[in-house]
């Protein structure tokens, strides 16, 4: 496509773009190296979508789906995912990714990125669903770890060795969200860095940083609730360090989606993943 | 061991609170009980719609004031529970949910606001398609030109209005308390014709006549009979619809005579 930046995302830090940012993005083009949008907001045509073809021209494009309810009994819905083939044709990501959650039963859909059990038959209709995505889309998928507040009394599959066989049966990458990774981790009690060594290295082809909130209760119990509104916490960096030793450079994304700041605070919280991501090369380099 | 779709069921039963839901047993309960867990999911879904919600119907929101809005939602989503992933079609039926909305019933000209908001959004949202050029159809023979039938663009939505709530919601959303005070409610009906055009969303008052001529013409009916309708206006008012970009195709049915 003419005067196109090129499609690929590279190994560096970019941000999620939100509808406040747009115009700001579009004048002031900032120094990041890629940005990733949520497809649903771009699947009907007017301002959003002008924006977006606008943007796509200065940055290589990632799109993170949150409505195809990959995790569903009853398959995708066929309208989103033509939905989505279309807004692909005309922007050509460089990546494409989904959740490891489902949202949708018969036809009611509560738009948010609920809790699969883990279990044999789950994983079956997981795979199916994404073969299905990848071979319609016509190209690799990659799927995000969820952040969970409940798990089920049947689920016989640890969520590390879930993810590694979604990605060993389909083929698809995985979207390592070390956010989720630590806020799952404390909420569930398990060990967030055998999570990340359980995961197939090859298979990352993205990270995900974001700030969550840590809820109290006045009896002293406590839950960590993944709203994407506010910095990445410390020991989500700590973390993320551990996942970039482990993993090498992978293109990360800073994530922000309630009470969204100004986008100077995006730009600085990418500037220290890619800090981050840096330190590993050199690292890497010395090694 | 539930099957994954009986459970995904029992989770959206819980999701809309109805009764005899059975998946509370399914879930682990250290610390927390499967309902405050569920409760988070629940909160996350209601959050999300009701945003989605205020963002569809601003000057519904500013004429009740948050603390309604939040509970109206509430009920709205209860009941309307989205049916795709995609959110931007979430919302069509506010406005008649409002019109049977017990604690409304004060406002009665809120839920011709909420069909007004309802037919801006949709005009937004419309996929971007180009709109029929009137130089396409000198291409058309004239043998033919009497079983022209025209197509509205997708952003097109024709209202018939109880109140002039164009105006409410301009004056509310302009925060023209000074208007909003001279506003006469009960100034009778308004038929609206909103698109996307050109120009951006536009919204138009229409006569009586223009808005049965341009309801006939969307809906298809036949140029020769839209003629008969209203001999001395139709050519000027197709000539309008085109310009505004109102009109995005004809078709000639070959059984037409």
């Amino acid at each position: 496509m003419h005067g196109r930046a090129r499609a690929g995302i590279v190994a560096t830090a970019g941000i999620g773009l939100r509808f406040p940012h747009h115009r700001i993005v579009r004048e002031e083009r900032p120094a990041v190296g890629w940005l990733e949008v949520h497809p649903e907001n771009y699947m009907g045509g007017g301002k959003p979508l002008e924006h977006l073809d606008a943007i796509r021209r200065d940055y290589p494009l990632s799109l993170h789906g949150v409505g195809l309810s990959l995790g569903s009994a009853d398959g995708v819905d066929e309208r989103h995912l033509a939905r989505l083939e279309r807004l692909i044709e005309r922007v050509e990501p460089g990546l494409v990714s989904e959740h490891l959650s489902w949202s949708a039963v018969g036809d009611k859909h509560f738009a948010d990125l609920l809790p699969l059990p883990l279990t044999e038959e789950a994983l079956a209709a997981v795979c199916r669903n994404i073969d299905l995505t990848q071979e319609r889309l016509k190209r690799r998928m990659l799927i995000e770890n969820p952040s969970t507040y409940l798990r089920y009394r049947h689920s016989t599959v640890p969520e590390w060795e879930f993810m590694a066989a979604v990605a060993a049966r389909t083929g698809c990458g995985i979207l390592c969200d070390v956010n989720n990774v630590f806020v799952s981790a404390c909420n569930h009690g398990f060990d967030a860095d055998r999570y990340l060594r359980a995961l197939p290295r090859q298979s990352i082809g993205e990270i995900h940083l974001a700030g969550h909130t840590l809820r109290k209760f006045d009896d002293g119990r406590s839950i960590r609730i993944d709203d994407h509104g506010s910095c990445v916490c410390p020991e989500v960096w700590a973390l993320y360090a551990d996942a970039v030793a482990l993993f090498g450079r992978v293109a990360t994304l800073i994530e922000w989606d309630t009470d969204v700041p100004p986008l100077a605070v995006l730009l600085e919280e990418a500037a220290h993943a890619e800090a981050i991501l840096n330190a590993e090369s050199a690292d890497a380099g010395v090694a | 061991m539930p099957a994954l779709h009986e459970l995904q069921q029992a989770f959206a039963a819980s999701m809309l609170l109805e009764q005899g839901s059975v998946i509370c047993n399914h879930i682990i309960e250290d610390g927390f009980s499967a309902a405050e867990r569920l409760r988070i999911y629940r909160n996350t879904f209601h959050a999300t719609l009701t945003a989605a919600l205020r963002m569809t119907y601003p000057a519904v929101d500013r004429l009740v004031g948050r603390d309604f809005f939040d509970a109206a939602a509430e009920q709205f989503i209860h009941a309307n529970p989205p049916s795709s992933g995609y959110l931007n079609e979430y919302g069509g039926g506010f406005g008649d949910f409002l019109a049977a909305f017990e604690p409304a019933r004060t406002l009665p000209y809120l839920s011709d606001v909420a069909r007004f908001e309802w037919a801006l959004s949709f005009a937004a949202n419309a996929p971007d398609l180009p709109a029929l050029q009137a130089n396409a159809l000198t291409a058309v023979d004239p043998e033919y030109h009497a079983r022209l039938r025209f197509e509205p663009h997708p952003s097109l939505r024709l209202l018939g209005l109880d109140y002039p709530a164009d105006e409410i919601a301009d004056a509310v959303m302009s925060g023209d308390d000074a208007a909003l005070a001279e506003l006469d409610a009960s100034s009778g009906p308004v038929r609206l014709v909103v698109h996307r055009g050109p120009d951006g969303i536009e919204s138009q008052r229409l006569e009586p006549a223009a808005f049965a001529f341009i309801s006939r013409l969307c809906a298809g009916e036949p140029l020769e009979r839209l003629l008969e309708s209203a001999p001395a206006q139709a050519p000027a008012l197709i000539a309008e619809q085109l310009t505004k970009g109102r009109l995005e195709a004809f078709r000639i049915e070959k059984g037409d005579s």
